[in-house]
């Protein structure tokens, strides 16, 4: 065990940060022109997609000929930890750059990785995630959107749900049944499907916070063609991406949650002592300690994410990310829950326009997104006993 | 930060565990409970293996280790419930030698006997229930050359049968970090009441000072001398975060121990460890202790490299760690059912060890307390003063 990493990642740090001052997009170009859903690409994103890309550093994890720069995971977290520190968003399509464009890398072709996964990386199309269905949530693999291959064509009919950026997005990573009568696991497939397609209906579903900005989206698929060559490696082998992706995303996404719990208990923190002297002290004890609460959260969050990063490191196993998953979500929703009544009669305040920036009660309801999707709190507590503890089915 | 083991991290892990099943197995806890054994050979054993030498610095005759492995050996003694003195004299009164007796002779001699087993020592420093030097009240005053304390302490870990304790009093007249002094008195010069408890391999005793006489070479820490009240918290700190460690290691084998039986016990034809009810229980259970033993590392790493956040973070090892126990006592013997209800299961050692752990030197309450006022949410002071 250490408090810090080397010199030689020290100098890795120093290389990037240096880098990034030069290079970053101002605060007031983001300002100006925000993105308003995980697929939208302002103007300033896809300039700063551009840059970083070109420079190595949109992916310094990956080989060099796919435009990284062959950094180690150490190398990679202090990437991801600067970056986040400096408030610059990586990309404002996470699951375009986190899990379509490996994906397609991974398993596509050379045609694929020149029409869709080169252009998310330049920040040029932005992609959505066509998993969830009305009857497949938790258990995506039960998802029954039809594929059906005519010739050099494919046929799709069916509904995803929950399609975050698809009211923005270029394309869509669908996963699709290509065999009804395999069994569950074994008859998927995944397509890359234009938006602009004939017969895609995109209908946003507002949310219960920010109802004027939504990202998840229903997304209705009626006779909708594409070509053959659309399909991404091999036939009915689609739940291999499922799984491989959404693993390989969680290897580091942690970090994020983490990064924003620290930002946000910070917050709270710096506006807690003016809210506490309105209390009555009984009050302010009991307040005080739920804060305290989540300060503790915060840090062992910290603590937990590189424990696990470590055990990565060392060749450990994936699915303790499950923990990570489960624990610094719910932890984030109890600290907006903890900072909104500390507004007492001001917890239910809301802004006073859509450009306002969310009170603590919206961000409660925000947070659901964490403990929801990507595999609820639930499902996270059935893998790690399952995988981590070994219990049996 | 790199927050896994080294190789020798878990290589000395490892090798203290399987030292400690040998000389330390459920019987000898057993023993100790019932009143049967004799405790004394199991710190004999960890005296010839240098235990009590692992973190005094080699001109003392120690190893010179650091105080990680310290809190990873604090794990494994929770762990194996291990009865003895280890805890009290390696991670109590040895810290507060080093850290309030400097370079001084009396210092020099007292860790020299610790590493070579010649002596047990612990720390006298609670008194009504109150865990930080601050509120101490038991007094300090010169005469002929030595000093006289006079007061009480509370709950003094092993404090009727170390050898040597580290008694906290302070000047006449003075109050908060003003005026600390520290004493090293022999059990002999002690009137120590022992406490009953429901953990005998953590026995306690409560001490009565009236006019215990210290001569002047025993004086750890002259009262109102700099630096006393600081020497205090390190030492503090350090007692805080191994019995937090070993607390997370008691948790880490009734979590374990509670796995194995939902795998091995069926019921409606199915091992009970299959139903959802209980496998969410025990995810959450490996949720805490997974977030305990994090921050707890988190801590002794903070020690070790003496970094500033060391007060905090061992406040939050400690209040994790009491969290900890209170669900996995809870639930590791809830899910047991009613074989973990009985004497002669072995749970039952390791539930009150866990508990045990969370009730010394302030339990998860009064770390979070004082939490509040390191994060400026409460001010400082009693909470009844702050609250009046």
């Amino acid at each position: 065990m250490k408090l810090s990493f080397g010199d030689e990642v020290e100098a890795f740090r120093q290389e990037f940060l240096a880098w990034l001052a030069e290079n970053r997009p101002s605060a007031e170009e983001m300002a100006a022109e925000p993105a308003i859903s995980s697929a939208h690409v302002p103007g300033w994103a896809g300039r700063w997609a551009r840059r970083l890309f070109d420079a190595g550093w949109l992916v310094p994890g990956w080989p060099t000929e796919r435009g990284g720069r062959n950094a180690g995971p150490v190398e990679t977290l202090v990437y991801l930890e600067e970056l986040t520190k400096a408030g610059v968003p990586r990309t404002t399509n996470p699951q375009g750059l986190g899990i379509v464009a490996p994906s397609i890398l991974d398993y596509g072709s050379e045609e694929q990785i020149r029409d869709y996964a080169m252009p998310i990386l330049r920040g040029e199309k932005s992609a959505c995630l066509g998993m969830s269905e009305p009857g497949a949530g938790s258990d995506l693999a039960s998802l029954s959107t039809r594929a059906v291959l005519d010739g050099d064509r494919i046929v799709i009919d069916g509904q995803k749900v929950w399609t975050s950026g698809a009211n923005d997005a270029d394309f869509c990573f669908l996963f699709c049944r290509t065999n009804p009568e395999a069994p569950k696991h074994k008859g998927i497939s995944v397509v890359l499907v234009d938006m602009a397609t004939p017969g895609i209906t995109v209908r946003p579903l507002a949310e219960i916070a920010k109802p004027e900005h939504p990202d998840l989206n229903e997304v209705f698929l009626s006779e909708v063609v594409v070509p053959r060559e659309n399909l991404v490696g091999k036939l009915n082998d689609g739940w291999a991406m499922a799984n491989g992706s959404l693993a390989h995303e969680r290897g580091m996404v942690w970090l994020s949650f983490v990064v924003t719990l620290e930002e946000d208990i910070a917050a709270v923190l710096a506006e807690a002592p003016a809210a506490l002297e309105r209390l009555a002290p009984a009050e302010r004890a009991v307040v005080a300690d739920g804060l305290v609460a989540s300060a503790i959260d915060s840090a062992a969050a910290r603590c937990l994410g590189y424990r696990g990063f470590a055990k990565l490191v060392r060749g450990g196993s994936a699915p303790e990310q499950a923990l990570m998953k489960a624990y610094t979500s719910e932890a984030k929703r109890r600290l907006a829950r903890r900072a909104a009544e500390l507004g007492t009669d001001h917890t239910v305040d809301i802004g006073s326009t859509a450009a306002s920036d969310p009170t603590w009660i919206e961000r409660y309801f925000v947070s659901f997104g964490g403990t929801i999707s990507a595999g609820s709190s639930e499902i996270q507590r059935n893998i790690i006993a399952e995988k981590v503890l070994g219990l049996p089915r | 930060m790199d927050l896994e083991l080294s190789e020798e991290e878990a290589a000395l892990r490892d090798n203290v565990r399987a030292v400690l099943a040998s000389i330390c197995p459920p019987a000898v806890v057993r023993a100790a409970y019932e009143g049967k054994g004799d405790p004394a050979s199991v710190w004999a054993r960890m005296v010839e293996l240098d235990w009590p030498a692992l973190a005094i610095p080699e001109r003392h005759g120690g190893l010179g280790m650091g105080f990680v492995e310290v809190a990873l050996v604090a794990e494994e003694i929770g762990r194996a419930v291990v009865p003895g003195p280890f805890l009290a004299t390696v991670t109590e009164f040895a810290p507060a030698v080093q850290e309030l007796g400097g370079d001084g002779p009396l210092a020099a001699e007292l860790l020299g006997r610790v590493a070579a087993g010649d002596t047990t020592g612990t720390v006298a420093l609670a008194e009504g229930g109150r865990w930080e030097p601050a509120a101490v009240v038991a007094t300090a005053q010169p005469a002929g050359g030595g000093w006289v304390l006079q007061g009480a302490k509370d709950a003094v870990l092993d404090g009727a049968e170390a050898g040597e304790a580290v008694v906290v009093a302070r000047a006449a007249r003075t109050s908060g970090a003003e005026g600390l002094g520290a004493f090293v008195v022999p059990r002999a010069d002690l009137a120590a009441t022992p406490r009953t408890v429901i953990d005998p391999t953590l026995p306690l005793a409560d001490l009565v000072l009236d006019g215990v006489a210290v001569p002047a070479d025993r004086v750890l820490a002259e009262p109102g001398a700099a630096g006393v009240a600081e020497a205090l918290d390190r030492a503090g700190q350090q007692a805080i975060v191994a019995l937090a460690a070993s607390t997370v290691g008691a948790c880490r084998a009734i979590f374990e121990r509670t796995v194995e039986y939902a795998k091995d016990r069926v019921q409606f034809g199915r091992p009970i460890g299959s139903f959802q009810a209980l496998k969410h229980r025990m995810a959450d259970m490996y949720l805490a202790v997974e977030r305990a033993t994090s921050l707890v590392w988190f801590a002794a790493l903070a020690i070790a490299e003496d970094d500033p956040r060391r007060a905090e973070a061992a406040s939050m090892a400690k209040a994790a760690a009491g969290e900890c126990q209170r669900l996995v006592v809870q639930d590791g013997l809830q899910l047991h059912g009613g074989i973990g209800m009985t004497w002669e299961n072995d749970l039952h050692f390791l539930l009150k060890r866990a508990l045990s752990g969370d009730a010394l030197y302030g339990n998860a309450v009064h770390h979070r307390s004082r939490l509040a006022r390191m994060l400026g949410l409460l001010p400082q002071g009693r909470i009844e003063e702050v609250v009046a």
